[in-house]
């Protein structure tokens, strides 16, 4: 095996282009290395991020904030900027894996190892985001809405393209987040059910609001009835749990045997939303 | 083979490694430093955790060649002249330890916290050892010796 450390995001696709495909591009490596030992996955050549100078930090910038592609969990987590405004991030952030595994993981590569109830990506999922990536062809701006293929499955493809960084347009006031899970622990395992949710109120009406669910099919789910039902209403106890309700319309349930059957899942996802819109009202000062 | 220059416990090295294997192989089948441990090898106990350039990680999820240039600490860099640390001082003390397995991740976890913050709460130490799984002595021993490791260790001023 061959190992490349990039020092710059352009390196790295430079690298990437070289090989032909034939290289794959890693950040921190917490999926990929399983899948290594495990024989899931065979790599001639990887290309490791996490030393490319462009692709770290967190900034502002043009009233976006802007991640890096290989900054870790724990950067994410902690940092000042992401608390300010997007304190659910910085919970999802906060969730991933254990302090050892979000000290290496990146958000970028949550999102591609497109696992559905993936924290961090959960997170961000309605938050607007955009990825910056990298091509031979140039650069192309992908919505996180369409960064999924599959369960597993990313719409990029990491032999030959490389993610140099998230942008997030920046929140409001009257903009909220919140970020939810239903755990059996806190460390080191996934959710039974995951929800995110962010929202505009304006003059005492929701002016649009993005709610989105794991694990309910492909990447993080958007709950589309309960998101119409919301539109120009009050955010009121009853209209939080009928939206709860329309939520789980959208959603695909399946039977986990560690994680909660169908019609658990079922019966809790409704709860789940409400809390997270509950918490976005509190946040919003109207409940 | 690749060329590798790495610190580890204070030690400098530059030799020829095999770039697929995991940072975990080569401390203990290089090194022969086999106080870190494999439990389970994908991440999900800890046992293997070592400090890299300051913060802990599963070393059986790092690359062996991501370590170039890095700073690592395992648990044989902590006694100090035979003289153990505070935070293994205090496993002995108050029973943190049975089959000693888990033990030496969970040092290194606490190290990694106390390094960075002296005076933690229980969350802190929770969260900090969250990534550790032990399968003998439950959690309660052994989050109070981290505590009085870091009392112990505010005291002596270290
Ligand atoms: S052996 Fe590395 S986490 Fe279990
Ligand atoms: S003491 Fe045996 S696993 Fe912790």
């Amino acid at each position: 095996m061959k190992y490349v450390i990039a020092r710059t995001a352009g390196e790295a696709l430079g690298a990437l282009t070289l090989e032909n495909g034939k290289a794959l591009i890693m950040a921190g490596g917490s999926d990929i290395m399983v899948e290594l030992i495990e024989e899931k996955r065979s790599e001639d050549i990887l290309i490791d991020v996490t030393q490319a100078k462009d692709m770290k930090g967190i900034r502002v910038e043009n009233e976006h904030l802007v991640i890096g592609a290989a900054a870790t969990m724990t950067e994410i987590h902690t940092n000042p900027i992401v608390k300010e405004y997007f304190p659910s991030l910085a919970k999802g952030t906060g969730s991933v894996g254990s302090l050892q595994i979000r000290n290496s993981a990146t958000l970028a590569g949550n999102v591609v190892s497109a696992q559905p109830a993936a924290d961090g990506a959960m997170a961000l999922a309605p938050l607007n985001a955009q990825f910056v990536v990298l091509t031979t062809q140039g650069t192309k701006i992908v919505p996180f809405s369409e960064m999924y293929a599959g369960i597993g499955k990313s719409s990029l493809d990491p032999h030959r393209e490389v993610i140099k960084e998230i942008r997030i347009p920046l929140s409001e006031p009257d903009e909220k987040a919140s970020f939810i899970r239903l755990e059996l622990r806190k460390s080191l395992s996934l959710p039974m059910l995951s929800v995110s949710a962010m929202l505009k109120y304006k003059e005492g009406r929701v002016e649009w609001s993005r709610i989105c669910m794991a694990p309910v099919g492909v990447g993080p789910v958007r709950a589309l009835k309960a998101e119409e039902y919301l539109w120009g209403k009050e955010l009121t106890p009853t209209v939080m749990a009928k939206a709860g309700e329309l939520a789980a319309e959208n959603a695909a349930f399946r039977s986990n045997p560690l994680r909660g059957s169908k019609e658990y899942r079922r019966h809790s996802l409704p709860v789940l939303v409400r809390r997270a819109l509950e918490d976005i009202a509190d946040q919003l000062g109207v409940l | 083979m690749e060329n590798l220059n790495v610190t580890v416990n204070g030690k400098f090295y530059s030799v020829q490694v095999d770039p697929s294997i995991r940072l975990v192989d080569f401390i203990r089948d290089n090194l022969f430093l086999t106080g870190t441990k494999v439990g389970c090898g994908k991440g999900e106990c800890g046992a293997c955790t070592v400090i890299m350039n300051g913060v802990s990680v599963n070393s059986c999820l790092i690359p062996v060649m991501r370590a170039e240039g890095a700073d690592i600490e395992t648990i044989e860099g902590l006694s100090d002249g035979g003289r153990l640390h505070p935070i293994q001082e205090e496993f002995i003390e108050k029973g943190a330890i049975q089959c000693g397995f888990c033990t030496p991740g969970m040092i290194m976890s606490a190290k990694a916290l106390l390094d960075q913050n002296i005076n933690p709460t229980v969350d802190e130490v929770r969260e900090a050892l969250g990534g550790n799984i032990c399968r003998c002595t439950g959690y309660v021993k052994i989050e109070e010796a981290v505590l009085c490791a870091a009392e112990r260790m505010r005291n002596e001023g270290k």
